[in-house]
């Protein structure tokens, strides 16, 4: 209401625009998955493992062999079977960046 | 309307309020109008609400709901085992509006126009929008349970939405008698969070254990089998041998009458079970708004385009969470976070004028049987045309051999994923 009113009064100079969109890619969308569980952007606030500061390559490994059973894990085995090699290199590329 | 402009709002725009109001006062029906209108400030809404901020800080984003104060369901079976107090499980909308920019509203939500575009708010007023992202939760169907209505609930608790009733069934088990029978009636599916009463079952046992050793729970189940069975009746035998029994709908489990007043509760074949506590979970069915709204389906639930959760009789409407029929994924508040986060993308894209993508989902619930033993169940999901189905090979159960190693891990990892997914929610 009030932004109405001043809208009309020419008081507003910056009217928000929908454009402007982030990213949104395949990859970003992949990894909204990760922070559930390990926290926004990765940064797990409790028990969960963070995973912001291991970089892509990192986590690439680490998803894949978690996918083969090849590396211990309570859940991890059984979501890392969710995605393909391609699903795993995408997602991986939206943390760390080795901060 | 001012009073639910956030602080930023009104840091901004302090110094023209003086000079709008020399225009006079504004008439209550004026059209407003905002790029979207999330309403429902839940675990799909207010996911949804911050992440179309994060993707695109230039939208206008308003969040309609009710509550200043939000009680998750997940851990809500800790505050009725004494493991947690209700404050511990409640949040507020700060920091979605104070970090994020999300204008949150604090009013009902009583109805939506989709041909219009409009939302209707409790004082009257309308806000206009581009895009809606609906996520009215479950609500009980007071029609499903000859007995079970609003006014009974207040004898017999739900306590399947938490807050007041949460409070209300956890006096009624501290007030409970040494010997007394706590009953717990699920319904048949589906219905919110598939393994919540068998985690409840679980903590009340474990209070129960500890306070009112001859005490019982008793499970009056409308189903034959449930979420998790093997791993929650594997727990059972170990740590609370004699204390929970399940009866399943095919050995007269399922009720079909209730007297709150004569506090029973009556089986198919006409047995009455009464009980010091009785917790009564009955039929769901998606929010009123959804229903009145014309976008559900004759059962109630909301049919939607398994990429975007646009509506199926609306497009610019998204529905999302409990409300939406979302194929495999189960109705869970994890559920709901992943599809607010999927749909907030989709709707960012969309008013940009780029096409949808097809993300994949997630959901791994965990389930609390005692403090330090926890379960889970997993599963990668895929949007398909015909629906969103779970990835062959991927999730599954936790393993029914693990020894009180995983068990401990695993309940670590609950109250990991929760502050996690509070953090993700909230800000």
């Amino acid at each position: 209401m009030i932004r109405n009113a001043m809208a009309a009064a020419g008081l507003l100079v910056a009217v928000a625009s929908p454009a402007a969109a982030g990213d949104t890619s395949k990859g970003v969308i992949l990894a909204l998955s990760c922070a559930a569980c390990h926290g926004p952007d990765g940064a797990s606030p409790g028990s969960i493992p963070a995973i912001d500061r291991l970089k892509p390559s990192e986590i690439e490994a680490a998803l894949k062999a978690f996918r083969a059973d090849t590396r211990p894990a309570t859940v991890m085995g059984r979501i890392a079977k969710g995605y393909s090699d391609a699903e795993i290199g995408l997602l991986s590329g939206q943390f760390g960046r080795g901060r | 309307m001012a009073g639910s402009l956030s602080r930023r709002d009104l840091g901004r725009v302090g110094a023209a309020i003086a000079a709008s109001a020399a225009l006079g006062p504004v008439r209550a029906n004026a059209a407003r109008k905002v790029d979207v209108v999330v309403i429902g400030g839940g675990f799909g809404g207010a996911t949804a609400a911050r992440y179309l901020k994060q993707f695109a800080p230039g939208l206008s984003v308003v969040l309609v709901e009710q509550n200043r104060v939000f009680h998750t369901c997940p851990f809500s079976n800790l505050v009725l085992g004494g493991l947690r107090r209700l404050a511990d499980i409640a949040y507020t909308y700060d920091r979605l509006s104070d970090r994020f920019g999300v204008e949150v509203v604090h009013q009902r939500a009583v109805a939506l126009n989709a041909a219009n575009r409009t939302v209707r708010l409790a004082d009257g007023s309308d806000i206009g929008f581009e895009k809606a992202v609906l996520s009215p939760g479950v609500d009980m169907r007071w029609d499903a349970l000859p007995g079970y209505d609003e006014a009974a609930s207040e004898e017999m608790p739900h306590a399947w939405k938490a807050g007041p009733q949460t409070a209300l069934l956890r006096r009624q088990l501290e007030a409970m008698a040494d010997g007394e029978t706590v009953v717990i009636a699920p319904p048949a599916n589906p219905f919110r969070c598939p393994p919540g009463p068998y985690e409840r079952a679980s903590l009340i046992a474990h209070w129960l254990k500890q306070h009112r050793p001859k005490s019982k729970v008793l499970i009056l189940d409308a189903k034959d089998g449930f979420s998790k069975q093997a791993l929650f009746m594997q727990a059972w035998t170990r740590l609370y041998p004699g204390i929970v029994e399940h009866v399943p709908a095919r050995d007269d489990g399922r009720i079909v009458n209730v007297s709150a007043s004569e506090r029973w509760v009556e089986t198919a074949f006409g047995t009455r079970h009464s009980g010091g506590v009785i917790n009564v979970i009955p039929p769901q069915w998606a929010g009123a708004i959804a229903r009145d709204a014309g976008l559900a389906n004759a059962d109630g639930w909301c049919p939607v385009d398994p990429t975007t959760f646009a509506s199926d009789l609306a497009p610019d409407i998204h529905v999302i969470g409990d409300a939406a029929i979302a194929g495999q994924m189960p109705k869970s508040g994890f559920s709901a976070n992943s599809q607010g986060k999927v749909a907030a993308a989709n709707i960012v894209r969309a008013l940009a004028g780029e096409a949808p993508i097809s993300g994949s989902f997630a959901n791994t619930c965990y389930s609390l049987v005692a403090p330090d033993y926890g379960i889970s169940v997993a599963k990668v999901y895929r949007s398909t045309p015909g629906g969103i189905i779970g990835i062959d090979g991927s999730g599954g159960l936790s393993p029914m051999d693990a020894g009180p190693e995983v068990r401990a891990h695993e309940a670590a990892f609950a109250e990991g994923w929760y502050a996690s997914i509070t953090g993700d929610m909230f800000g």
